[in-house]
């Protein structure tokens, strides 16, 4: 689907029509739905969370602004709705704040990095980032996946701006512990150049 | 200078850092190797992670092919429940309630009808003792309507396994030793005299059945006739053409049959369903009896209440308690003795012999069969009845306004023929699912369902009507006009003699059918399982 073609259809979909709707969900339902799979604890959550995005997103489109791209406000939505259906459920928020002094100071091996880097595959990362906590797998998701900018997840996730890199580096460095059983990258010492 | 931080050269590469910091990092970077390679590190991670999640896994499941429906009321849930709750209401009130207590005058006293006829009563033996079949039948249907329940929550595991652990648990209860002799399919079953059969004596698909000898435990019927010249410990229950009793029943008689003659002795109660119920003068019911019937003679000793509904009774021996006729034609005769009171209500005076004995007079309601259009009455009894069906009908509309368009659009097509095969097809299928424990619920609840619908037909067939008169309805306003005047010409329609009757019945069959057509169409709506 070009510019155009999703401008007409979702001038369509404005106006009430079912096959213009039809023709966006079609379009980008796959790439929700990956969204959520990511973003969500099972399969089954993130189908409901899907479902419930896109009958969202059809309420509101009346509310789209359209000099600006769709796909990005279509994940806003997304984003928001998942992190609601998280919160809802309390999960370990109050474990994480946003005090810096959480974050390891060390530096991690670059070359034990990108010797991860090279062993582990993308299924074992998704598998990895499915053990993670719910605020630092959304931040992941955000970042990487959704493409948003940092003031885009501090406004979806609710949080200062100056701490999404932190949540960022911190989900970066639990994603690397869980990738490697634990054990994480081995820090170097770095003094003075 | 000190090295940069991890998270300073994060920031870095996703461009978040200020154009001088920047500057001042690029400038470290070109001359430290460490940080180069820490900067080359990460940005490898971030391409890394990127790659990762956007790499496309697996399909996406078939529920999410097509954009989901617009969110409705779960009006299917309110109507379940609200039809529910008021058929509940009204089998309670208008049914099982008056019929517990005649049954508990007329000495069927213990517990209520539901564990009469369910847990207590032979019927619930026969039925195990046979059940292989309908079993499979009931727990089919239950699964199908747990299924249907549950789709929307059947992608959880844990539902399922709660739901088919049920099933299962309920399927491997211990079944009660089924002490049962059986016989199936010998033409002529005789059970000679000398012989005993010490457990219960089921026999099915045979033309006669003689018990001669003795049976320990209860006879279960199903043959063309059944003739008991022996002793019965127990029960004896049949579907049968004939049944005769000339012997010793200790139980109760449970038969549905075409004729019944008692001849015999029976200990307990019958309760029976027939043509005729015909009794000796020489036999002898300790009980009470139970008859709906064309005509019924009790000419022997009863040991309390006989509750009847027949057209014609007659009455010609001692009754224990007291005697409730509904019917024709009452007499007694000359030999009744009756201890307690009696009561008919039907369209003839009752016909007392000159030496009948009756400890009060017999209190009699006249019941006439046709309306008595001559009477006020009539007109104010019917406009009552018309208000309370708009009343329904309205607000039905108002709670379950895309439900009642569902079912009126649903009645415009070719409805009355699904509506024959619903009508009928709901109870026999309710009552299979009855025959387990765990269908029970679900058949009780399809019965109340269908109960309420036969009520609830006229008000879409009503407004049908007046879609036919006033043109299609846009709008509330529009729906209870129509409403209106389908209701009061359906009321004038049922009122005219002869015909009244099969509109009637029309009516239902067509709002049945509605009904049937808009649930159906709403479960096909609904997403598909993934």
């Amino acid at each position: 689907m070009n510019a155009a073609e999703l401008t007409e259809a979702l001038a369509g979909a404005r106006g009430g029509s079912p096959d213009a709707w039809g023709e966006i969900y079609r379009h980008y339902a796959a790439a929700i739905f990956r969204f959520c799979r990511r973003a969500m604890p099972s399969r089954e959550d993130a189908e409901d969370a899907t479902t419930e995005i896109f009958m969202k997103v059809r309420e509101k489109l009346g509310q789209y602004d359209s000099s600006r791209p769709f796909g990005a406000w279509l994940y806003r939505v997304a984003a928001n709705h998942c992190w609601d259906m998280l919160r809802r459920r309390r999960v370990r928020q109050d474990l994480e704040t946003g005090d810096l002094e959480t974050l390891p100071l060390e530096h991690p091996d670059p070359d034990q990095l990108e010797q991860l880097l090279t062993q582990r595959t993308g299924q074992q990362v998704r598998g990895a980032l499915g053990r993670l906590p719910a605020r630092a797998r959304m931040a992941l998701v955000l970042r990487y996946y959704s493409d948003m900018s940092y003031d885009e997840i501090a406004e979806s996730l609710g949080v200062r701006r100056a701490f999404v890199g932190v949540l960022l580096l911190r989900a970066r460095h639990q994603l690397r512990d869980a990738l490697t059983g634990g054990a994480g990258i081995a820090s170097v010492s770095r003094g003075k150049p | 200078m000190n090295h940069f931080d991890e998270m300073t050269c994060m920031l870095y590469l996703d461009g978040q850092l200020e154009a001088e910091h920047a500057r001042e990092l690029a400038a470290h970077a070109g001359t430290c190797a460490a940080c180069r390679e820490l900067l080359k590190a990460l940005e490898g991670e971030g391409v890394w992670l990127r790659e990762s999640l956007l790499e496309e896994d697996g399909a996406v499941p078939a529920r999410l092919m097509e954009p989901p429906t617009r969110a409705r009321a779960p009006w299917g849930w309110i109507a379940a429940f609200g039809f529910g709750t008021a058929g509940a209401y009204t089998l309670w009130s208008g049914i099982v309630e008056p019929w517990r207590q005649q049954l508990s005058q007329a000495g069927f006293g213990e517990g209520n009808l539901l564990t009469l006829m369910v847990f207590h009563g032979a019927f619930w033996k026969g039925w195990e003792s046979m059940t292989s079949l309908m079993e499979f039948l009931a727990l089919t249907t239950l699964g199908i309507v747990v299924a249907a329940l549950l789709r929307r929550h059947w992608r959880r595991w844990a539902t399922v396994a709660v739901v088919m652990g049920m099933l299962a648990g309920a399927l491997l209860l211990p079944q009660p030793a089924a002490a049962v002799e059986r016989h199936k399919g010998n033409p002529d079953y005789i059970l000679p005299a000398g012989e005993t059969v010490k457990t219960d004596l089921i026999v099915y698909e045979s033309n006669s059945v003689n018990i001669e000898g003795d049976v320990e435990g209860d006879v279960i019927v199903f043959a063309r006739k059944i003739t008991v010249s022996g002793h019965v410990g127990g029960d004896v229950i049949g579907w049968v053409q004939e049944m005769v009793i000339r012997g010793q029943v200790d139980g109760n008689i449970r038969a549905g049959a075409e004729t019944i003659s008692i001849e015999g002795t029976v200990g307990k109660n019958v309760m029976s369903w027939a043509n005729s119920l015909e009794t000796d003068p020489r036999a002898r019911i300790g009980g009470g009896v139970i008859s709906g019937a064309n005509s019924v003679e009790i000419v022997c000793p009863v040991g309390r209440d006989v509750t009847t509904f027949a057209n014609a009774i007659f009455i010609n021996g001692p009754v224990g308690g007291s005697v409730q006729s509904y019917g024709d034609t009452l007499r007694i005769g000359a030999k009744a003795d009756i201890q307690g009171h009696t009561s008919f209500r039907g369209e003839n005076k009752p016909d007392v012999a000159p030496g009948a004995k009756l400890a009060s007079e017999v209190e009699f309601e006249f019941r006439k069969h046709r309306p008595g259009y001559e009477s006020p009455h009539f007109y104010w009894w019917q406009a009552i009845w018309l208000g309370v069906t708009f009343l329904y009908g309205l607000v039905l509309a108002l709670v379950m306004p895309v439900f009642y368009a569902d079912v009126v659009r649903a009645g415009r097509g070719a409805s009355v023929g699904i509506g024959l095969l619903v009508f009928p097809a709901v109870p026999i299928l309710a009552i299979i699912a009855c025959v387990t424990i765990v269908g029970l619920a679900i058949g009780v609840t399809a019965l109340l369902l269908w109960m309420l619908t036969i009520y609830t037909a006229q008000i879409f067939v009503g407004t049908l009507i007046g879609e036919f008169i006033l043109g299609k309805a846009d709008g509330f306003g529009h729906t209870v006009a129509r409403l209106a005047l389908g209701l009061v010409l359906l009321r004038i329609a049922r009122n005219v003699p002869y015909v009244g009757g099969w509109i009637v019945f029309a009516v239902i069959v067509w709002g049945m059918g509605a009904v049937a057509v808009a649930l159906y169409k709403n479960v096909k709506r609904q997403p598909a399982l993934a």
